[in-house]
C-alpha cells in the first residue's frame, strides 16, 4: 500500500460524485432498482434514428452500479448508438433522434429540464482513438476541473486522477511535459484520468483498447476492474476475450433486417452475466457470434 | 442467410472428439482381451494387454496436447468451450479405464497357471466385464448424439455391474478354507472391483453429456449422499 497515496476512499468518491449528481440536477437522485443491485441506467424499449432511419430498435435493459457491461456485436449493430445514448452525445449529430425511456439513477435522461451538458459531466466517455489535448499532462487532467470552477486542490485532484487511472507513477516527473509525447496506452490512460478527473458516476469507453498493443490493452483492463469499485462502467468493444475478461454483465446486439433488406437495425439478443454469454448462451444467434462463427 | 465461418477450426475441433471418443474403443478391445485372458487364464494374452495400453496412453496425450492448443488459440467459448471441457475429463476417463484393464492383467500371472478357479465367480467376472462393456459403448454413442437420457440410463447399467460385484464378494466369502481357493478369490475380487471402477467411469462421461448439453454439472449419482 502506497502511504503517500491520498485518501480517495470509495465511500469519498460515492459520497462526492453523489454530492455532484445532486448540485447538478435534483432529479438525479438514486433509487435502488428491483434486482439485487442498484440500477444506473434502465432502457426501456429504447429506439434510436438518425434523419428517420433507425438505428437500434426496441432495446430494454438495466445497467447495474459497479458493474463493468459489455456492448458486443458484429459492425453496424447499434452498440456504439446506443452507448452514445447513455450520455446524450448523440443529441450532437443533426437529426439523431432517441424514443422509449432512458432513466438515469431513476429520472428521464432525456426529460425537458435535463441539461446534456451537466449530464455528460456525471456520465464520461473515453473513445477509440486517445484524444489528448495539445497541452501538457497536468493540463489535460486539470482542464476539466478548471472549467468546472473546481480550482481548490487542484495539484490533488491530479494527481488523485492520475493515479485512479495507473499512471502517476509513469508521469509524476514530468507533468509538464507535452502529452503528445506519450505512448498511445499512456495517452489512453490519460483520457480517463481527464474523464476521472471531474467525478463522473458513470464511464463510458468505445472500444478504448482497439488502437493499443496488447501490454497497453492488459493495463487498461486491469485500469478498468480496479475503477469499477467506485464507477459503472459500459463499454463497446470488438474484442470478445476483453469482454469476457473485464465486463460483468454483457449485451449482445445483431443486425436485423426488413423484408425486403433495404433496411437494417440494431437489435438486443441476449443481456445476462458475461459467465453465462461465454459459457452457455441461451440464443443460437448469441453463440454462434461468440464462438466466431458466423461471419 | 449468415456464412459459417472458422470451417478449419470447427473441423479440428470434430477431429479431436473422434479421436478422443476412440480412446473408448481402444479401452474396449482391452477390456475384451482382459476378459478372455482371466476366462482362458492366458498369462501372454494379459501381457499384450499390458504392452498396448501404450495405445490407450499415447491417444490421451495427443488428443490432451491437442485440445490445449486448441484452447490456446483459438479461445473457444460457449458449446465449444464445454465440449472441449467435456473431452478432457473424457480422456481422463479413458486412461484410467485403460489402467483398470493393466491392473487385471498383472494379476492374472499371480493366479498360477492352473488356479483353483471357482467357476461361478469367473462366470461372474465376466459377465461385469460385458456388461462394463456395453456401457462404453453407450456412453460413446451418448456423448457423439449429445443424447442426455442415454446418458442418464448409464446408472442403470451400471447398477448391474456394481449388483455383480457384490454377488463375486458373496461367493469369496463362501469359496472355504483352501488357502490357495482363497488367494485366488482374493485376486478376482480386485479384478471385479477394477471392472466396477471402469463402470464408474463410463457413467462420469455420460455426465460429462449432460454438461456439454446442458451447461450444468451435476453427479447422476452422488457416492457421498446416495438417495
Amino acid at each position: 500500500m502506497d502511504e503517500s497515496r491520498p485518501e480517495t476512499s470509495k465511500e469519498t468518491r460515492e459520497a462526492a460524485a453523489r454530492r455532484a449528481a445532486i448540485a447538478v440536477r435534483p432529479e438525479f437522485q438514486t433509487h435502488s432498482g428491483g434486482g439485487n443491485k442498484e440500477k444506473v441506467f434502465e432502457l426501456r424499449d429504447v429506439d434510436v434514428s438518425y434523419s428517420g432511419a433507425t438505428a437500434v430498435k426496441g432495446v430494454t435493459m438495466d445497467i447495474a452500479r459497479n458493474d463493468v457491461t459489455a456492448l458486443i456485436g458484429p459492425s453496424g449493430c447499434g452498440k456504439s448508438t446506443l452507448l452514445r445514448c447513455l450520455n446524450r452525445m448523440n443529441d450532437l449529430i443533426p437529426g439523431a433522434e432517441v424514443e422509449g425511456e432512458l432513466l438515469y439513477h431513476g429520472e428521464d435522461l432525456y426529460g425537458p429540464t435535463v441539461d446534456p451538458v451537466q449530464a455528460r459531466k456525471l456520465i464520461g466517455m473515453v473513445f477509440q482513438k486517445p484524444n489528448p489535448f495539445p497541452k501538457s499532462i497536468y493540463d489535460n487532467v486539470a482542464f476539466g476541473p478548471r472549467i468546472l470552477g473546481r480550482k481548490e486542490n487542484l495539484d490533488q485532484t491530479v494527481e488523485e486522477a492520475l493515479r485512479s487511472a495507473a499512471l502517476w507513477d509513469e508521469v509524476k516527473d514530468r507533468l509538464d511535459d507535452n502529452a503528445f509525447g506519450m505512448s498511445g496506452g499512456q495517452q489512453q490512460r490519460l483520457c480517463i484520468a481527464r474523464c476521472i478527473a471531474v467525478q463522473p458516476d458513470t464511464i463510458l469507453m468505445d472500444e478504448p483498447c482497439s488502437a493499443l498493443d496488447p501490454i497497453s490493452t492488459g493495463k487498461i483492463e486491469d485500469l478498468m476492474i480496479e475503477l469499477k469499485e467506485q464507477f459503472s462502467i459500459v463499454i463497446v468493444t470488438h474484442n470478445m476475450q476483453q469482454a469476457a475478461r473485464v465486463s460483468d454483465r454483457t449485451a449482445f446486439l445483431m443486425v436485423e433486417l426488413d423484408a425486403t433488406e433495404d433496411s437494417r437495425w440494431g437489435r438486443l439478443v441476449e443481456y445476462d452475466e458475461t459467465e453465462k454469454i461465454f459459457t452457455n448462451p441461451t440464443d443460437k444467434r448469441t453463440e454462434d457470434y461468440v464462438s466466431g462463427k458466423v461471419g | 442467410m449468415a456464412e459459417p465461418v472458422r470451417v478449419h477450426y470447427q473441423e479440428e475441433l470434430d477431429q479431436l472428439e473422434a479421436s478422443g471418443l476412440g480412446g473408448l474403443e481402444l479401452v474396449g478391445s482391452a477390456l475384451e482381451r482382459t476378459l478372455e485372458a482371466i476366462e482362458h487364464q492366458d498369462v501372454e494374452l494379459a501381457q499384450i494387454v499390458v504392452a498396448d495400453d501404450d495405445r490407450i496412453d499415447g491417444r490421451y496425450l495427443e488428443v490432451h496436447q491437442a485440445l490445449i492448443t486448441l484452447l490456446a488459440t483459438q479461445s473457444p467459448v460457449a458449446t465449444d468451450l464445454r465440449l472441449i471441457s467435456a473431452l478432457l475429463h473424457v480422456l481422463k476417463n479413458v486412461e484410467r479405464m485403460g489402467d483398470q484393464c493393466v491392473n487385471i492383467c498383472k494379476m492374472i500371472p499371480l493366479s498360477g497357471n492352473e488356479p483353483p478357479a471357482d467357476e461361478e465367480m469367473v462366470k461372474l467376472i465376466i459377465t461385469m466385464g460385458r456388461q462394463s462393456k456395453t456401457l462404453l459403448t453407450q456412453a460413446k454413442r451418448a456423448f457423439e448424439e449429445r443424447d442426455v437420457e442415454m446418458a442418464r440410463d448409464l446408472v442403470r447399467q451400471d447398477d448391474v455391474v456394481d449388483n455383480l460385484n457384490r454377488d463375486c464378494f458373496r461367493l469369496a466369502i463362501e469359496i472355504g478354507d483352501d488357502p490357495d481357493k482363497r488367494e485366488w478369490a482374493m485376486t478376482m475380487l480386485l479384478a471385479a472391483r477394477a471392472i466396477e471402477r471402469i463402470g464408474d467411469n463410463a457413467v462420469d462421461i455420460g455426465e460429462q453429456v449432460a454438461f456439454v448439453v446442458t451447461g450444468l454439472f451435476r453427479e447422476f449419482e452422488d457416492a457421498s449422499h446416495p438417495a
